[in-house]
């Protein structure tokens, strides 16, 4: 029965992608043979697009086309794909950052009222309002408010319609802004308490600036917090995964999404990112403390928290 | 007995380790002149002076303690909140924000409240140490036995959970969580082992493991005692703890009583055994 409903949804997305009228790039499911890159000069630096190598002027434009793609399956995909993990690893982030000032703050603190977060490519806004209820809910502070950044106009616009259903529409506790993580001229230095970036960082064309902006915009004490697919521990479990990874993943994405290429992206893009000690050299490098043993791996290191609190200044 | 020892008085000096028992001073300043890279004789006859002395001196840097320089000035600022907010987050958000923090500072500490408490213990265990090696605590006219020594530390420790009293239940449940026990463990190894050294304990068999097992026994149970100690000056948990010293006292005579008569036991069956000619 249940089998039967699912193969109706298959369906009904097939039967819809015929009607509704696709932007040009997409029509045959070819987002990255649309975006082929024209034959280059040399001397352009390169940088990896998925197993490719592609000039990193490029590379922006064509994660945009594989997001602008996956915008609106992009929850459904990531269920299907992860089977549903990604929202207990996306509770526990937040859960472990509790966001949210409990106490009320004293006469002689210095720090403002309520956090002041920003959330880097969390386009859809999936962290952002985890964030707003755990400092609502849990820590009863409603003063609390998140940034939500992303370079994709699609994914934005994608969040912006799902926060008309949180009580956070429309408030000043949740704004949006377009912007590219390496360089966020509209955000001034040592404003932010809490950078996230979440699923987001593996796609950033120079991920060292982008550690470095990050580090400019926090305040002194600030902590930088990033959830990123990582390196399976387990040489058992990570055959059963790059099983699952290589061949069912672009599956899935052919089938419920009608884009192939953008999941081969996806999971070409998780390969090429760093190790574990890899990424927390890049932050100590950045010039972040690292707490502990600076990462959290999540199932078996299907993806891994990293941190890193901006120390305070000595004059 | 002695003076209370304030929350405020703490600092990162609390905070190193014995690694090696200090048995007595001759093997101590051997291993110290054996292990210096440049053995000066300035400070070879510095080192030969019969003064018990710490271990790590001079020529063995103490091992260096798990904690940052931040992690430090938050941890002690956040020890100030402790009677008041227990060993909580709060306390350790309040903790963060007196060092100059802010509130989402407190990921420095993975372990959350947790940290906090083995800090707490790490620097009460060296404040005990410091007490003995400065303030004279086991100083007193007639010669103590190493029982006695071993009494007054476990006593002087707890009373350094006075202040924290109605708090440290919490503490000891969050110790008492699946994930915490080895490091609760160890913690508590440490501090046996430090107050037997301290103590004078010089054991070199299979005693060292039993006594170390015992005090520990005898120190958690004290510890729970003193939670529902309400009598003045911790009287009530004083005489639980001499009464566990001597019951422990009265079953190390009864092992050996036992072993004394196994051991006549067996003699005589051997010598039985000769007498009647078997080629034993």
């Amino acid at each position: 029965m249940s089998s039967r409903t699912v193969w109706r949804s298959f369906q009904t997305h097939a039967r819809r992608r015929l009607i509704v009228p696709e932007t040009p790039y997409r029509c045959f499911s070819c987002t990255r043979r649309a975006q082929e890159p024209p034959k280059s000069s040399h001397d352009d630096r390169m940088t990896h697009f998925g197993f490719q190598n592609v000039p990193e002027s490029q590379k922006e434009s064509m994660v945009g086309a594989v997001f602008s793609s996956v915008a609106s399956s992009y929850d459904v995909m990531n269920d299907m794909m992860s089977l549903g993990i990604h929202r207990l690893w996306k509770d526990h982030f937040v859960r472990s950052l509790n966001p949210g000032s409990a106490l009320p703050s004293r006469d002689h603190d210095t720090a403002g009222r309520g956090w002041n977060i920003l959330d880097i490519a969390g386009g859809t806004g999936d962290i952002a309002f985890r964030m707003l209820d755990h400092a609502t809910n849990i820590n009863h502070d409603l003063e609390t408010r998140v940034t939500i950044a992303d370079i994709n106009p699609d994914m934005l616009a994608e969040g912006q319609k799902r926060s008309v259903q949180t009580p956070y529409y429309n408030t000043n506790r949740l704004s949006f802004m377009q912007g590219n993580a390496q360089e966020l001229p509209s955000i001034p230095d040592n404003s932010v308490d809490l950078y996230t970036v979440v699923f987001g960082i593996r796609n950033f064309t120079d991920k060292q600036a982008a550690l470095n902006e990050a580090f400019r915009v926090l305040k002194p004490g600030g902590v930088f917090a990033c959830m990123e697919f990582s390196k399976v521990d387990n040489s058992l479990f990570n055959a059963v995964y790059k099983q699952w990874s290589f061949s069912a993943i672009p599956m899935i994405g052919q089938l419920v999404a009608g884009d192939r290429e953008s999941y081969q992206y996806l999971v070409e893009s998780i390969e090429q990112f760093p190790t574990q000690e890899q990424f927390r050299g890049m932050i100590q490098k950045a010039g972040f403390m690292i707490p502990g043993r600076g990462y959290e791996n999540l199932t078996g290191g299907i993806a891994a928290i990293h941190k890193g609190i901006k120390p305070l200044s000595r004059a | 007995m002695t003076r209370p020892q304030p929350l405020l008085s703490l600092s990162r000096r609390y905070l190193t380790t014995i690694t090696t028992p200090r048995t007595s001073t001759i093997t101590t300043t051997t291993t110290c002149l054996l292990r210096s890279p440049q053995p000066q004789p300035q400070s070879r006859l510095r080192t030969i002076t019969p003064r018990i002395r710490a271990y790590h001196s001079i020529h063995h840097p103490s091992p260096s303690h798990p904690y940052t320089n931040s992690q430090t000035t938050i941890l002690s600022a956040a020890l100030h909140h402790v009677p008041t907010h227990g060993f909580t987050r709060n306390a350790l958000t309040l903790g963060a924000r007196d060092a100059g923090f802010l509130d989402v500072s407190v990921q420095l500490f993975p372990r959350a409240e947790f940290d906090l408490i083995l800090f707490y213990l790490a620097s009460r265990r060296g404040l005990l140490r410091s007490k003995v090696d400065n303030d004279n605590l086991l100083q007193s006219a007639q010669p103590q036995s190493v029982d006695d020594k071993i009494k007054v530390l476990i006593m002087e420790r707890l009373r350094m959970n006075a202040e924290v009293k109605e708090k440290w239940v919490y503490a000891l449940a969050i110790m008492s969580l699946g994930e915490n026990i080895p490091m609760s463990l160890s913690e508590l190894y440490a501090l046996s082992d430090d107050i037997l050294t301290l103590a004078g304990d010089a054991s070199v068999d299979a005693s060292w493991y039993s006594k170390r097992v015992t005090i520990a026994a005898v120190y958690a149970s004290s510890e729970f005692m003193m939670t529902l100690d309400t009598s003045a000056g911790l009287r009530d948990t004083e005489e639980f703890l001499g009464r566990r010293l001597a019951e422990v006292g009265a079953v190390g005579d009864k092992l050996s009583g036992v072993k004394q008569c196994l051991g006549f036991m067996g003699t005589t069956a051997v010598g039985l055994g000769k007498s009647w000619g078997l080629k034993i």
